[in-house]
């Protein structure tokens, strides 16, 4: 008897330890709650944390938790919270889906979509769901799920103007551009600037630019038009490839006390882009005298100067910039690849390897150097470098197409394995980088000097189709068709190589301040 | 008494100083006579007289013409079976003054390894324009070789009197080529009428009043060839009565606007009609067949010669025609600039022609140099084409700028292994290959009659350079000298094809390396060991003509025959 009466004393003082214990979870997680509510978000994580700690199995202060969490963009943990609550009690569908939210936003939109589509087989008009699907399927490219979804919550999609700009890109992608015009036309009508400008985005993404044009005039002279909205426009004019436009919009901007750096620095590529060469230096420079400790406006100026030939002068502008800003790798590679233009070797390998002294992680630098050294005649030097960079970037097929092509262009008269050697590392490059066009190419030329004239063609397609504008492409094509006795196809090639040619060459005589000395 | 051998075998010390002289003689004279005998060539410009010098009017103005100058020939001007030498001088430019009166120079062979300027003597000493290359040729059939002189603005054609004296006939003649910056020059006889023609390379429009403003390194510099147009070829037919005709348009030449320069004329495609092949600068070359009817048609495209593999149109400044790898096909060479390779093209009876540059290892050896005169020939009479190409770069600057690449360069003698694979001979040519020039034209000819064929070179703005070859007689060799009847009178497109054992194939071509004219007699290096000699000539005109059982090691003379041929009894 006396037993049992202990027994039932102790169950008593266990279930009085466990109802303690449940009431102190319970009340740090309404005073996390409250702390929550008056907006003390580090105080109620406190309090949930202590509820979790007494509780750790319960679902309602875990998913609480994971809130909390997820509130303070403390997105991992809050995942992991949210897993456990979950695991806990599957058929909250709440939970699960604040958890699909944070794995959208975490970009893990698999696992996102797993989830919603558990909540979905459960409750098919979960329109928070569906939105949250349609979300995760649009960042996913799965556009018709995407549209499918977003379209079936119109009263939840006109509370978030990202998730109408969402259902319009979708509708681009399916080639639905009415659909995609009316939900911009709804999003716009939001009469806020930053919905229209999302909208204008999104068709300017799409390639519509008439549609973007269109909703970006709809803000013209009214309130939107402050310095920063109108700079904004100019932004989303030049990405619509209207140049002339852009210049119109930034130049009383620039004239006026709002001048910016970033808006001279638009201004100087409306200026690159409408060939005036000139007026993009100037443009450059003023943002150079405005913000003379950014590193952007220097390389942005000295690009365009050698985009435009003006070698000399960017040269120049490359020296000004590598004296204020020593370790700047995308400067140093500026001024090799222009010094390598220049025939100037020596001057690019050192500015190489600048580069590569201030950024050896980047690539950039690296191949800059190989080449540098490639074109300056000191092969072993050249070997060396594309051996380590193809060791330090095995995945980048550049590399591997620099050193094929000085084995097959700067034979020692010994080595009779150069030409295996080569092709091997071009067939690895393609394998590494299909998309690459000079691999094809110098592995087609190979083919073709080796008589295989069948693969020969082929690859040699493909770099004509990777490279359409390429001159030399085209000629080596024609050569491999008159070897195959295509006639008409051999033609065809040489047509286009001597239009090609015949454009590039009329270019280099324009534009230039200096006719270039030959090295 | 015996003496101890301490005493008696002693030498005395004034006999061991004697000894030891003597010794020391004899190891010097030694190693002096390998020496000698291992050099190819031997520098005799000195020995020989020669003193001229090129003047290309260098100036601040940097204008391109100041860098490309300076033709030579090898040429028997008074036919007295001795091969002269005719150097082309440049000229004076706007800021370019020569501090001495500018003249070319005509070096008359003595014959005993000296030779003496008579330029002024013979009337071709001054030109009214900028000198750049020669073209000789008997132009009237009269058996005297007459000049053709190519320049800016004009080109000047000098008949020989025969006499030792030359007229300046230019005018009369209708070859002034007026206005244009004429380079190279080839007398061929296109229509097979039995007088040459002349094709004369134009290079750019150019004009002293224009200089152009480029830089290299910010140092004011010559400007690449881009920054001038090119200019169409002219192609003058020679009437037979001492008058050109200009046939440019008619010809279709007319068209071919590019910058010229290196010409040969040849038979490419073995149908007795002679072709052409020109090499431009950065300007496509052209590969013209010639059509028989006055006209001719550019297969450079087809043929793969136009441009190099990738499409890019080369700098070609020299170009030159023999049958490299035996195959009895002319093959090409084309000297280009630093850094594209001087290029190698193997004939074929089917286009396209064989880019054979990087195989024949021309490509690894002359990358960093800037090429211009380039000949066939065989140094050492074994049978097989050798080759020599002279290079040098046109800017300074480059000594600041390049890593590999020099101002001056060195010439190169290569080796041919017989199927157009060269080997640098450098090491045993000769000191002249051991320096470094502004190399540029170059000239092949035997001008002391001992079968091996010898040579010379200009340099800018320098002293050319005469070399006697010294190892051909080493291997047997054949020469030819043909003289046209019916067919022009110098031969020129003639095939010979030589069976000694194994067959070899010549060409008496037009043109050849850059701004230079050649010995006209056809060398044939026969190997070692002593087999009997057939040739077969095929006469410009068409006339094949066989011969058997000539004798090596001797020049024949021969004359077209008239009628068909009979065939010579083989000698027992």
């Amino acid at each position: 008897m006396p037993r049992i009466l202990f027994l039932a004393f102790l169950i008593l003082m266990i279930c009085s330890f466990c109802a303690a214990q449940s009431t102190e979870a319970r009340s740090h997680a309404d005073r996390g709650l409250e702390l929550a509510q008056s907006g003390d978000l580090t105080s109620a994580e406190s309090e949930l944390r202590e509820a979790v700690k007494l509780e750790p199995t319960n679902p309602e202060f875990l998913s609480t938790l994971g809130t909390l969490l997820a509130m303070q963009k403390k997105l991992d943990e809050s995942t992991t919270v949210f897993r456990k609550a979950v695991q806990l009690a599957p058929s909250d569908l709440k939970s699960r889906r604040y958890l699909a939210a944070n794995l959208w936003q975490l970009h893990r939109y698999s696992e996102a979509k797993r989830e919603l589509e558990v909540i979905l087989r459960q409750q098919p008009g979960d329109a928070p769901s569906r939105l949250l699907m349609g979300m995760v399927s649009e960042n996913s490219g799965d556009y018709a799920t995407a549209a499918k979804m977003l379209s079936s919550v119109p009263q939840e999609i006109e509370k978030q103007p990202e998730s109408m700009a969402a259902l319009a890109s979708s509708y681009y992608h399916l080639k639905e551009r009415d659909k995609a015009r009316a939900t911009l036309e709804k999003l716009a009508s939001l009469h806020a600037v930053e919905p229209v400008q999302l909208a204008a985005r999104i068709a300017n993404q799409a390639g519509d630019f008439e549609e973007s044009e269109r909703l970006l005039n709809s803000i013209s002279g009214t309130a939107g038009n402050s310095p920063d909205v109108e700079y904004r426009r100019a932004s989303l004019q030049y990405r619509a490839g209207h140049f002339a436009q852009c210049q119109a919009t930034l130049q009383p901007l620039v004239s006026s006390p709002a001048a910016t750096p970033q808006m001279y620095n638009q201004l100087g590529w409306c200026y690159h882009k409408l060939n005036k060469p000139k007026e993009a230096t100037e443009s450059f420079e003023h943002a150079i005298a405005l913000a003379p400790a950014d590193e952007s406006n220097f390389v942005d100026l000295i690009k365009v100067l050698e985009a435009h030939d003006f070698l000399r002068v960017g040269l120049d502008a490359a020296n000004r910039a590598a004296g204020l800003f020593p370790k700047s790798a995308a400067i140093f590679n500026l001024k090799g690849s222009i010094e390598s233009r220049l025939s100037q070797f020596t001057d690019a390998i050192t500015s190489y390897k600048h580069s590569v002294e201030a950024q050896g992680s980047s690539s950039e630098g690296w191949l800059g150097l190989a080449r540098a050294q490639v074109s300056a005649g000191l092969i072993p030097d050249a070997t060396s470098t594309c051996t380590t960079a193809i060791e330090r970037f095995p995945k980048d097929a550049r590399f591997k197409v620099v050193y094929a092509k000085m084995l097959l262009n700067y034979v020692s008269p010994t080595d009779r394995t150069a030409g295996a050697r080569a092709e091997r590392l071009l067939k690895q490059a393609i394998a590494n980088d299909a998309t690459n066009p000079e691999a094809f190419f110098e592995l087609g030329k190979v083919e073709l000097n080796n008589g295989r004239l069948t693969d020969a063609s082929q690859h040699l397609e493909r770099a004509a189709k990777l490279l359409p504008q390429s001159s030399q492409v085209h000629f080596v094509l024609a050569r491999a068709y008159r070897r195959l006795n295509r006639t008409a196809d051999a033609q065809r090639e040489l047509e286009t190589f001597q239009r090609l040619k015949k454009g590039k060459s009329s270019e280099n005589q324009e534009g230039s301040l200096t006719d270039e000395a030959k090295p | 008494m015996r003496r101890s051998l301490d005493q008696t075998s002693m030498p005395r010390p004034c006999t061991i100083t004697l000894l030891v002289f003597l010794t020391l003689a004899i190891a010097f004279w030694k190693t002096a006579s390998i020496s000698a005998s291992k050099e190819i060539f031997t520098d005799i410009t000195e020995q020989a007289g020669i003193t001229w010098q090129q003047f290309g009017g260098k100036s601040q103005d940097r204008f391109l013409i100041e860098t490309m100058g300076g033709g030579v020939a090898f040429v028997d001007f008074d036919n007295d079976g001795l091969l002269d030498i005719f150097f082309v001088n440049g000229g004076e430019t706007p800021h370019g003054k020569s501090p001495l009166p500018l003249s070319n120079a005509l070096y008359r062979n003595l014959g005993n390894g000296k030779f003496e300027n008579v330029a002024a003597k013979a009337g071709v000493d001054k030109l009214s324009f900028y000198g750049m290359g020669v073209a000789v040729a008997d132009f009237d059939n009269d058996g005297y070789q007459d000049l053709y002189v190519t320049g800016y603005p004009a080109s000047a054609l000098f008949h020989n009197n025969r006499d030792g004296t030359f007229t300046d006939v230019t005018d009369k003649a209708g070859v002034k080529d007026a206005g244009k910056w004429a380079a190279g020059a080839a007398w061929f006889d296109y229509d097979r009428d039995g007088f040459l023609d002349l094709i004369v390379t134009n290079y750019a429009q150019f004009s002293f009043e224009d200089p152009k403003n480029c830089e290299l390194n910010h140092v004011r510099a010559y400007c690449a060839q881009t920054a001038y147009t090119g200019l169409p070829l002219t192609l003058y037919h020679n009437n037979g009565d001492g008058t050109f005709s200009d046939v440019s348009r008619r010809s279709g030449s007319d068209k071919l606007i590019g910058r010229g320069l290196g010409v040969v004329a040849i038979d490419v495609n073995d149908d007795g009609w002679p072709d052409l092949f020109i090499a431009r600068d950065a300007s496509p070359n052209l590969l013209l067949v010639n059509e028989h009817d006055g006209t001719f048609e550019d297969i450079a495209l087809d043929a793969e010669v136009a441009y190099d593999q990738n499409g890019v149109a080369k700098s070609g400044m020299g170009i030159d025609a023999g049958d490299v790898n035996g195959d009895g096909i002319p093959d090409f060479v084309i000297t280009n600039f630093n850094d594209q390779y001087h290029s190698l093209f193997f004939g074929s009876k089917s286009l396209a022609f064989s880019d054979y540059t990087i195989a024949s290892h021309l490509a690894g050896l002359t990358k960093t140099f800037v090429g211009w005169g380039a000949k066939f020939f065989d140094y050492d009479n074994d049978g097989k084409l050798d080759l020599m190409l002279m290079n040098g770069h046109i800017n300074p600057e480059i000594d600041v700028t390049g890593v590999d690449v020099k101002y001056k360069e060195p010439a190169l003698l290569l080796r041919n292994d017989g199927n157009g694979v060269f080997e640098d001979m450098r090491e045993v040519a000769g000191a002249a290959f051991q320096r470094s020039y502004l190399g540029r034209s170059l000239a092949i000819g035997d001008f002391d009659n001992d079968g091996c064929p010898d040579a010379v070179f200009t340099t800018l703005n320098g002293p050319p350079v005469l070399l006697r070859n010294n190892v051909s007689q080493d291997n047997s060799w054949i020469g030819f000298s043909l003289q046209g009847t019916a067919s022009n009178r110098d031969a020129i497109g003639a095939k010979i094809t030589v069976t000694s054992g194994r067959t070899f194939t010549r060409w008496i071509a037009g043109g050849g390396s850059y701004l230079a004219s050649h010995d006209k007699r056809v060398l044939v290096g026969l190997g070692s060991g002593a087999k009997p000699v057939d040739a077969d000539i095929r006469w410009p005109n068409g006339i094949v003509q066989h011969l058997s059982n000539l004798q090596p090691r001797q020049y024949h003379h021969l004359v077209e025959p008239a009628s068909p041929p009979r065939l010579k009894k083989p000698q027992n």
